[in-house]
């Protein structure tokens, strides 16, 4: 039998009955037997059982009431006799097979109920002795209603818009080009309901808005003249051809699909361990984007890269994607750790590229949308055929599977490195043992000083107290004032009480005495005992044993301080510091063991994998095979018996055919140039997420996406090039807030604020400071190196002037710029980041270092690039907002730099200040 | 401005700041559609007094007399089938349980200042969590998820009841780890940003010298910075006007302003120079033992009369946590030195200005430890059973509520599973914790998930 945990919730397990599908020996005595029930049973029932039932089961089993915890109804004979999700609650006449009584005897730790308290001792025996009887139940019976299926059946799913396949949308002829296309379906929607489009924005806004779009930077001066100037009917083309062939667009485009695949440096959640080798997904990622990896390869290789045949390093790499959730390292229960990465692996992968959100069909079959339970374990089946974690460990804390990349030779180096860290940890723990050693002996000889110095203060008394009673004496104030409390809490044993009397009669002498008498003398006996027995660890004598074992007690009344800052000296508590730093810098400085995160398959290959009742590991359904969901079965996918069928549900997603792929992408795409999805939910193209704001638009470009090779730099082109691309952010309509106020129907480009990434890049950029420098490892620690200890100490430091989507990205600490300006939490896909607007944002760009700096570089960049105030002003204008200034701004400038036009903080503040306004973060 | 503004544009962009200052009825009405109070609240506030590691509950707050009995004996009842580490035999506790106040309620000598209030205390002695490890434990605890992350305590107290004071955050966390699930134990997750935690500090920072980051300008004169922001204004000013439809650049102009304001704002709360001498005594600033501790209480205390909704106070030594695998007598004695002077200062201190009627003050760690030993001096990690307690903010003093069993491995009796511990504390704050919901990738999330029961019998 496999019984369900109580503590996977407030202690209600799913449910009351689990999975025994006992043999029923008797009928029970219900409904149709009713009349004929002998009159005590029933008057047994009416006394005893019915009022228990209705005290202790009624708030969560009473179907009448809309209550059926664990799918259990204990109101009626026909409700207990059906049991809840896992099958019949009792077998009338045999209480030990029924679990009702197993659950009310409280002996199976994962089955008690009630949850909270258990029932009195006479009611658990009045339950068996009904139960015994046959379960005699005058009730009536009632007909709950089999609950109808909340969500949505694969038949009808077929029928829901994004599972059907994208339709061919009516063209009118007057479309020539394709490039007209997008604005033919914006136009119709906006005419239908009548809203006038705005008018293009003036080229330098476009520009602005193109290179921003692109690459994540602002353009420069130059490239802005040099567009101006170019009067060709192919000059906006000629922007983006180059624009797309920067590596700064893999930069920019990369780390958008970074977000959807949660990126990060480190694992976070319970335990932060350093992901070393994440760097190399992201490398893959932007290289990705700038070579323009058909999206179809793209995603087989992030699924399955690894099974491919002959798989590239890059292709390895790839199922980092898979690997990179965060997970409960230390998890003590195993099976429950592999289900729960599989469900985030399962979640991210359907929110991904699916636009589903299949996690919510661990439980039970999806609320509302066509996954069923069975579908998800289906799924669930292809993924735990992968190994998801490496054989080794730091103590508790699981490793993460890699794949080994390493040659023999490198394999034996390594093992040499990491001894050289062993050592170094192990030249601190010692450092630190022998000076405890050493205390512990003085201490000792001091003995009956601390005992006696006792006598002066009271418990409660200050440290402060205790030092100027330590240190005429040449006692450690902080074994002193533990000494004290020892006294306190031991007031009343052997050892101790004599001192509580020698007190009283403020016997000063006399405890000294009493207490070097019982010390010397027990030592001298321990001595003569070693010579006889060295074996002996304790002293037998029964009179000075006790003072022996206490003198010795590494944590008794003479315990040194536990935490070295105080128990050490200054010198000490330096080298001891000094030497665990060096330790550290050791681990952190070392060459990483060539590897890539990922996962592989599994030796042994399952076909199946049980349902998980309630989504609990310890109560397990009937097996289903590994399958895709059923809305989708109109294509059968067969997998194969020798390979987990990764690849198959890999090459599946990415078939041209498939209804949600192609759609999702281009989605996403176009989400990610107007900040706004054709669906705004980005991971959801469920009952629950939004309908398509341009059903025939999406539709049009999924099939053009698969037609021109799944290419996304061509999907950017295409867009970027439209004429509602171009439009000014302006709307013509006055009542636009009312007509049509979150803009879906693009009359006017939505203004945007900068990702936090573009933001300290262009600073970065304006100021003259960026390093372009690509790729490569860039977290400051050891593949599996603590990110924090108990020390919360934060070893990441974020002063590189590499692009921002360089900087590491630490779990559950990630870098304030980044976390401040709406960086998604990278342990959830997220493909629409939110834009807020909040005070410490504000903090940022006034007080922070990297704001602060970065104005005096620009500062000085304008000061030496320009002469005179208003030349200086309009380069800054031109570096910071890629315009000149109109004459307002011209005088407010002046009359700011005029207040101090000689001082350079002044200009300094004069440039932050163009940092935090509205035109520096946002692109109109 | 223009006056026409659409609701959901503008939550999505204009949420501001710590407060929620210039669109108040907006954020409110985003409020009542999170929650409805349906029930009047009893506190209005909370400090959460964290003890990370670990504290023994059968060393503090629940006495087991067989377990002085059975010392040295195999456990007598079946251990769980997922245990952290290898249990040893019975191990009694070193510390003696005496009676204390009117109630007479058993503490432990660890706790003597403590024990002082216990009256005010609602001993909650069946507590019980999930996960046997640190990390998920501290997660579980605090966001009431140890498999995902998930918006924190703080975080939906905040979303469910908005800000009291706009130059201030609303959810302050003084000092917290940086391990064990680090920010996310304060962050918000899917929440709005306005909900998350504002840290001051971590662990490894002296409370004294503790601060929110880029709280001030390193150099900057304040009237220079002044001076800056009316430049500011007209730079933005600009864009703003031209632009009314797009809400957010009007926002943020307000977001600067009120960053302003928490330059001056947050010094003067931290700002302890005002507290008298007899104040700082019985918090324990004056002794170097419990000075760091007796600082985090007492500033909590200042938030909270400043409209801070939910304050954390966590105790994580960097090197001695709450965590006695080994040497229980001797690292329990060290911390609980440290904070029993200052929680029971806290609490006094709050009694005496009328504060506690509407705080709520809740004590407690990740999970307890086991009765067993583990090696020859130590107790190992125990979610099964453990002591949470509460005091103030409508819940009955001088209770004990909940048992663990005769040895003080399981919750036994009145158990409350985490989740109806989070329950019970929003249902004070006057939240149900079944509507107080939000909506994020498709689904309805709460702090209690599918769980959560209030216990109504503590209630005052």
């Amino acid at each position: 039998m496999v019984a369900n945990r109580s503590s996977t919730g407030s202690g209600f397990p799913a449910s009351l009955a689990v999975g025994i599908l006992g043999v029923i020996l008797l009928a029970p005595l219900h409904s149709s037997a009713k009349e004929s029930l002998p009159a005590e049973q029933v008057e047994f029932f009416e006394d005893k059982i019915r009022p228990l039932l209705v005290e202790h089961c009624y708030e969560c089993h009473d179907s009448q009431n809309g209550k059926m915890k664990g799918g259990l109804a204990l109101n009626h004979p026909g409700g207990i006799l059906a049991g809840g999700d896992t099958g019949p609650s009792l077998v009338a006449g045999d209480p030990e097979k029924s679990l009702i009584v197993e659950a009310v005897r409280y002996k199976n730790r994962d089955l008690q109920m009630p949850p909270k308290t258990p029932l009195p001792e006479s009611a658990v025996k009045d339950l068996e002795k009904w139960v015994q009887m046959g379960a005699p139940d005058p009730r009536p019976e009632i007909e709950d209603h089999a609950k109808p299926l909340e969500g949505m059946s694969a038949e009808e799913g077929r029928k829901f818009w994004s599972f059907r396949a994208p339709q061919a949308p009516e063209l009118p002829d007057s479309i020539e080009e394709e490039a007209d296309v997008i604005d033919h379906f914006v136009s119709k929607k906006l005419n239908e309901s009548d809203i006038t489009a705005a008018p293009q924005a003036d080229r330098e806004t476009w520009m602005r808005r193109v290179t921003f779009d692109l690459t994540g930077l602002p353009p420069t001066p130059e490239e802005i003249d040099q567009f101006l100037a170019d009067e060709s009917p192919k000059a906006h083309e000629k922007v983006v051809d180059r624009l797309l062939a920067s590596p700064d667009y893999g930069v920019r485009w990369g780390r958008h699909w970074l977000d959807v695949a949660r990126y990060a440096d480190s694992n976070g959640l319970d335990e932060n361990l350093t992901f070393g080798n994440a760097w190399k997904y992201r490398d893959y990622v932007i290289n990705a984007f700038n070579e323009d990896k058909p999206y179809d390869r793209f995603l087989i290789e992030q699924l399955a890269g690894d099974l491919i045949p002959a798989p590239s390093t890059d292709e390895i790499v790839a199922t980092g994607f898979l690997a990179l959730g965060a997970r409960v390292l230390a998890e003590k229960d195993m099976e429950k750790l592999e289900m729960d990465v599989i469900d985030e692996q399962l979640d991210t992968t359907g929110k991904a590229f699916l636009g589903l959100t299949l996690g919510c069909a661990r439980c039970h079959d999806h609320k509302f949308d066509p996954v069923s339970q069975a579908d998800y374990y289906s799924m669930a089946a292809i993924f735990r055929n992968s190994v998801n974690f490496a054989e080794s460990s730091t103590g508790a804390i699981h490793h993460w599977y890699e794949h080994d990349l390493a040659s023999k030779k490198e394999k034996e180096e390594f093992k040499e490195i990491d001894n050289e860290i062993k050592e170094a940890k192990k030249a601190a723990s010692s450092y630190k043992s022998k000076i405890e050693i050493r205390m512990r002996g003085e201490a000792r000889a001091l003995a009956v000083d601390y005992l006696t110095a006792c006598f002066d203060f009271e418990t409660q008394d200050t440290l402060e107290t205790v030092r100027a009673i330590a240190k005429p004496l040449g006692l450690h104030p902080r074994i002193l004032f533990h000494c004290r409390r020892h006294l306190e809490v031991n007031k009343d044993t052997d050892v101790f009480s004599h001192w509580w009397k020698y007190r009283a009669a403020n016997d000063r002498e006399g405890a000294r005495k009493f207490y070097e008498d019982k010390f010397m003398r027990s030592t001298l006996a321990f001595e003569e005992q070693k010579k006889a027995d060295p074996k002996k660890k304790e002293l037998e004598d029964p009179e000075l044993a006790p003072y022996h074992a206490a003198l010795f007690e590494k944590t008794g009344f003479l315990a040194v301080p536990a935490k070295s800052a105080h128990a050490f000296t200054a010198s000490e508590l330096a080298e001891y510091d000094r030497l665990q730093e060096e330790a550290r810098l050791l681990e952190s400085n070392a060459p990483d063991y060539p590897a890539a995160m990922g996962i592989a398959d599994r030796e042994e290959i399952k076909n199946t994998l049980p349902i998980h009742i309630r989504g609990n590991h310890l109560n397990l359904g009937d097996h289903v095979p590994r399958a895709v969901p059923a809305v989708f079965h109109e294509k059968e996918v067969s997998f194969p018996e020798k390979t987990s069928g990764r690849l198959e549900l890999a090459k599946w997603m990415a078939s041209a055919e498939h209804p949600l792929t192609p759609r999702v992408l281009v989605n996403r795409v176009w989400g990610w140039h107007f900040g706004t999805g054709l669906v705004s939910t980005t991971e959801n193209f469920g009952v629950l997420g939004d309908s398509p704001s341009h059903p025939e638009l999406l539709d049009w470009l999924s099939s053009w996406f698969v037609e021109n090779g799944w290419s996304i730099k061509k999907l950017n082109r295409l867009i970027v090039l439209s004429e509602t691309y171009q439009r000014s952010s302006h709307p013509t309509s006055p009542d636009i807030a009312s007509t049509d106020p979150d803009n879906r129907l693009l009359s006017h480009f939505p203004i945007q604020r900068l990702s936090a990434e573009a933001i300290r890049d262009s600073i970065l950029v304006v100021s003259n400071r960026l390093d372009s420098e690509q790729g490569g490892k860039t977290v400051p620690l050891r593949n599996r190196q603590m990110v924090f200890n108990h020390t919360s100490k934060d070893h990441t430091t974020y002063e590189s002037l590499r692009r921002t989507a360089y900087l590491p990205v630490i779990r559950n600490h990630v870098y304030d710029w980044l976390h401040i300006y709406d960086y998604p939490d990278p342990t959830m896909p997220t493909g629409n980041r939110p834009t807020t607007v909040v005070a410490p944002q504000a903090l940022l760009m006034l007080n922070s270092p990297l704001s602060i700096e970065s104005a005096a570089a620009f500062s000085s960049r304008i000061r030496r690039e320009a002469d005179g105030t208003t030349d200086r002003i309009q380069l800054a204008w031109r570096l910071a907002y890629g315009r000149e200034p109109n004459r307002d701004e011209m005088e407010s400038a002046l009359s700011f730099i005029n207040q101090s036009p000689e001082e350079t903080e002044h200009w300094d503040l004069f440039c932050q200040t163009l940092f935090a306004s509205n035109e520096f973060i946002y692109l109109r | 401005m223009n006056p026409v503004l659409h609701r959901r544009h503008l939550l999505g962009s204009a949420a501001l700041g710590f407060g929620q200052l210039a669109f108040h009825s907006l954020l409110n009405s985003e409020k009542s559609q999170a929650a409805e109070p349906n029930f009047g609240p009893r506190a209005k506030r909370v400090i959460f007094l964290f003890m990370k590691g670990g504290p023994s509950h059968i060393d503090t707050f629940d006495p087991k007399p067989l377990l002085d009995r059975d010392h040295g004996k195999p456990p007598p009842f079946e251990l769980p089938r997922v245990t952290f580490a290898k249990q040893g035999n019975l191990l009694k506790s070193p510390w003696k349980f005496r009676q204390y106040g009117e109630s007479g309620l058993p503490v432990s000598d660890l706790f003597p200042n403590v024990a002082q209030c216990v009256d005010d205390l609602c001993i909650l002695r069946g507590v019980h969590g999930t996960n046997p490890a640190h990390g998920g434990a501290v997660l579980k605890l605090h966001t009431g998820s140890d498999t995902f992350v998930r918006p924190s305590l703080g975080a939906w107290v905040v979303y469910g009841l908005g800000s009291e004071n706009n130059n201030l955050p609303s959810f302050v966390t003084i000092c917290p780890t940086l391990a064990h699930g680090g920010v996310n134990n304060w962050g918000s997750a899917f929440l709005p940003q306005r909900c998350q935690g504002t840290p001051m500090g971590t662990a490894s920072t002296p409370s004294k010298s503790a601060q929110i980051k880029f709280i001030s300008h390193p150099s900057l004169s304040q009237a220079d910075q002044r001076g800056q922001l009316d430049f500011l204004k007209q730079l933005n000013g600009n864009m703003a006007e031209t632009n009314p439809h797009v809400e957010a650049l009007n926002a943020r102009l307000e977001s600067y302003e009120l960053a302003y304001r928490m330059q001056t704002a947050m010094p003067d709360a931290q700002d302890l120079s005002g507290e008298s001498a007899t104040t700082m005594k019985m918090y324990g600033v004056d002794d170097p033992v419990t000075e760091d501790f007796g600082r985090q209480c007492l500033l909590a205390r200042r938030f909270c009369e400043r409209g801070v909704r939910f304050v954390q106070v966590t105790h994580s030594d960097t090197e001695v946590q709450w965590d006695q695998h080994s040497n229980l007598y001797q690292g329990h004695t060290k911390n609980a030195a440290e904070v029993d002077k200052p929680i029971a200062g806290l609490l006094k201190d709050l009694k005496s200005r009328g504060m506690l009627e509407d705080t709520l003050v809740v004590w407690g760690g990740e999970f307890g430890r086991t009765p067993t030993a583990q090696g020859t001096n130590g107790r190992d990690h125990n979610p099964h059973g453990f002591t949470v307690w509460m005091a103030g903010g409508g819940v009955k003093g001088g209770m004990a509520y909940g048992a663990t069993d005769d040895y003080g491995y399981y919750a036994a009796r009145d158990k409350m599973h985490v989740h109806d511990l989070h329950a019970t504390i929003l249902h004070l704050l006057g939240l149900n914790h079944e509507k107080l919901t939000y909506r994020y990738a498709g689904r309805d999330f709460r702090l209690t998930d599918v769980h959560g029961q209030v216990a109504t019998s503590i209630l005052a």
